[in-house]
């Protein structure tokens, strides 16, 4: 079996009085494609952020590629992310007055140095090599996610964690995103963290964890 | 590209994408530096203006020998206080203004009495290049004089029927002296009363070589250096009395800082006016932009690495707004100084520092608030809208 790139022991977050994750133990090995699924509420988005360090646990502790979170200060944090995660958000939260290459080569900016060609080729990967120029508000919302997936990828990272990310899509987009994911995953072989409503989505995994009231109620092995 | 251009690349970018903002907090920039330029420039023009009006008085220190006094009495009884004319030494004073390094203009006044059919005349020798750089309000009619001839304050003249072109033979401490009259002298002062003559020749005439009743000094300082030139040359001439000439100096110095502090103070108002208009629209801009601040936490971008990106707005909307000011600015120095001094304002280029600084001060300050909300803005929340 693979070495564990996330490890949680007891990792707990509450907001006030809220528990939105109770004590969760679980492992994920690297390379893996694991789905989060359950209802509004239930700890999924709280988990994924936790994972990419874009928040901090309230318990327990948290190992994501070999780092302990818990120890890392506000900017060594976003200095995990930057080299560690790549985000695909539902809302694909685009920069609106850059260009598609441009919000790519953002990406690198914080990561290292902008290299266009670079931005470019990630998004011919994507199947976007003829709306480099665009602005996001001429693109349409599959094309969008793509881009953003493109921005996800650009600096090679070894954790792809996706929140809904083809929450607002139509059938066919959803299928093009999902198989242009299955597709990255298997070149790169990083390890994918998707939160999901939708059960054919979460089918791309490997397995599926699924998340009540923010208890792990149930695990699930897809067969490949 | 490199870092720095992409930084550049972005900034550019934002300010784009928001004209309207962009456009109204460049205005409030530049609208304050100018306005700082303006009054500045105006300010430094009139200080000169002012002191050149204040050259037109003439001599802002004097100096002048103690007078010997001798109190009359006898037992208990005084009769009261004698004085004999006592003068400075020409050589002496020379050497104390070289020895202060003062920069001023100078003219030397001995003055005395001629005898003329019957009567005294007061006299003062002078020299009359000194007297028409110093005193350009003295109205000729007839010429100036050179050597062996006079002019003739407008009351003596009426007084003894004298007139440009006519001789007189004035007798001193047993000697002549033969003068022909070149012109009339009208001062609306008591020049007017008085007969002058070239400096030499008076002290010749009353055998008072290298000796002077009278020295005025136009020194180009003002306030708090007039009186400390005063003090210094006292030092150095002890037995004489330097005086400032108070009125002329000290009422337009006065008046003067009356209006650069009033300037001091709407510059002040407006800037203290354009920082809240700038803090105002950049929390807006930050407000709006959450997401956008969020999404750069999220990709990697540190707190002082987003905070930078909001700085370099900043500070380009700053730079330009400073360079925009001086420009704007020195135009309505121009417009100002030519509408009420009617001169022209000095074109001033280390004032586009000032401007430059202004305008950059303004737009960072103004950006503080919203800066720290940029600083302290937690991704998660602020991806999802709150």
């Amino acid at each position: 079996m693979a070495t564990a790139i996330i490890e949680t022991t007891s990792l707990t977050r509450n907001y006030g009085d809220i528990c939105a994750l109770k004590p969760l133990d679980l492992q994920v090995p690297e390379g893996e494609w694991l789905s989060v699924m359950g209802h509004s509420g239930s700890g999924k988005s709280t988990l994924m952020n936790l994972v990419g360090g874009l928040d901090r646990p309230s318990a327990g502790s948290l190992q994501v590629g070999g780092k302990d979170l818990l120890a890392l200060t506000e900017d060594g944090l976003a200095r995990f992310r930057r080299e560690f995660v790549g985000i695909i958000f539902q809302q694909h939260h685009l920069v609106p007055y850059l260009s598609a290459v441009e919000n790519v080569m953002m990406a690198q900016y914080f990561h290292s140095v902008p290299d266009e060609a670079e931005a470019r080729l990630a998004l011919e990967r994507v199947g976007l090599g003829h709306r480099l120029k665009n602005r996001p508000g001429e693109l349409s919302g599959g094309e969008q996610q793509r881009v953003c997936i493109a921005r996800a990828i650009i600096n090679s990272p070894k954790l792809l964690l996706g929140d809904e990310p083809t929450g607002n899509l139509d059938h066919k987009s959803t299928v093009m995103v999902m198989d242009l994911l299955k597709e990255l995953r298997d070149e790169e072989r990083f390890t994918i963290i998707m939160v999901t409503h939708n059960q054919e989505v979460a089918a791309w995994g490997d397995r599926t964890i699924y998340l009540d009231d923010g208890v792990l109620v149930r695990e699930e092995r897809m067969n490949s | 590209m490199n870092r720095r251009r992409w930084l550049i690349h972005l900034v550019l970018r934002a300010l784009a994408h928001r004209k309207g903002r962009t456009i109204l907090l460049l205005a409030v920039l530049a609208m304050a530096s100018s306005l700082a330029t303006a009054l500045g420039i105006v300010s430094s023009s009139m200080g000169k203006r002012v002191a050149e009006e204040v050259r037109k008085y003439g001599a802002n220190l004097v100096i002048i020998p103690e007078t010997a006094r001798l109190d009359v009495g006898s037992g208990g009884l005084n009769f009261g206080v004698v004085s004999e004319p006592t003068y400075l030494l020409q050589r002496q004073v020379e050497d104390a203004l070289a020895l202060s390094g003062l920069h001023a203009e100078r003219s030397f006044h001995l003055r005395g009495t001629l005898h003329w059919k019957d009567a005294d005349i007061i006299v003062e020798g002078v020299n009359f290049a000194d007297i028409r750089r110093l005193f350009p309000w003295w109205q000729i009619k007839g010429n100036w004089p050179v050597a062996g001839e006079t002019v003739v304050g407008n009351d003596l003249a009426t007084r003894l029927k004298l007139k440009p072109g006519d001789t007189m033979e004035l007798v001193g401490k047993d000697q002549l002296v033969r003068l022909r009259i070149s012109g009339i002298v009208s001062s609306g002062g008591e020049e007017d009363a008085l007969l002058f003559l070239a400096l030499p020749e008076l002290q010749q005439a009353l055998g008072l070589n290298g000796q002077l009743t009278l020295v005025r000094l136009m020194v180009t300082a003002g306030g708090d250096s007039l009186k400390k030139s005063a003090a210094a040359l006292q030092l150095l001439l002890p037995k004489v009395k330097v005086n400032e000439v108070r009125q002329t100096a000290r009422t337009s110095e006065g008046l003067l800082a009356k209006v650069k502090l009033l300037m001091l103070m709407v510059t002040a108002v407006v800037l203290i006016s354009a920082g809240s208009s700038v803090a105002g629209t950049m929390s807006t801009t930050v407000l709006e932009r959450g997401k956008e601040i969020g999404l750069m936490k999220a990709m990697g971008g540190t707190r002082w690495e987003v905070m930078l990106i909001f700085c370099g707005e900043a500070a380009l909307l700053g730079v330009s707004g400073g360079v925009a000011g001086y420009l704007f600015g020195s135009a309505i120095a121009q417009f100002i100084t030519r509408t009420v001094f009617s001169a022209s304002a000095e074109f001033i280029p280390w004032f586009a520092c000032i401007s430059l600084g202004v305008s950059l001060f303004l737009a960072l300050l103004g950006s503080l608030g919203p800066m720290i909300s940029v600083f302290k803005l937690d991704p998660v929340r602020s991806l999802r809208g709150e």
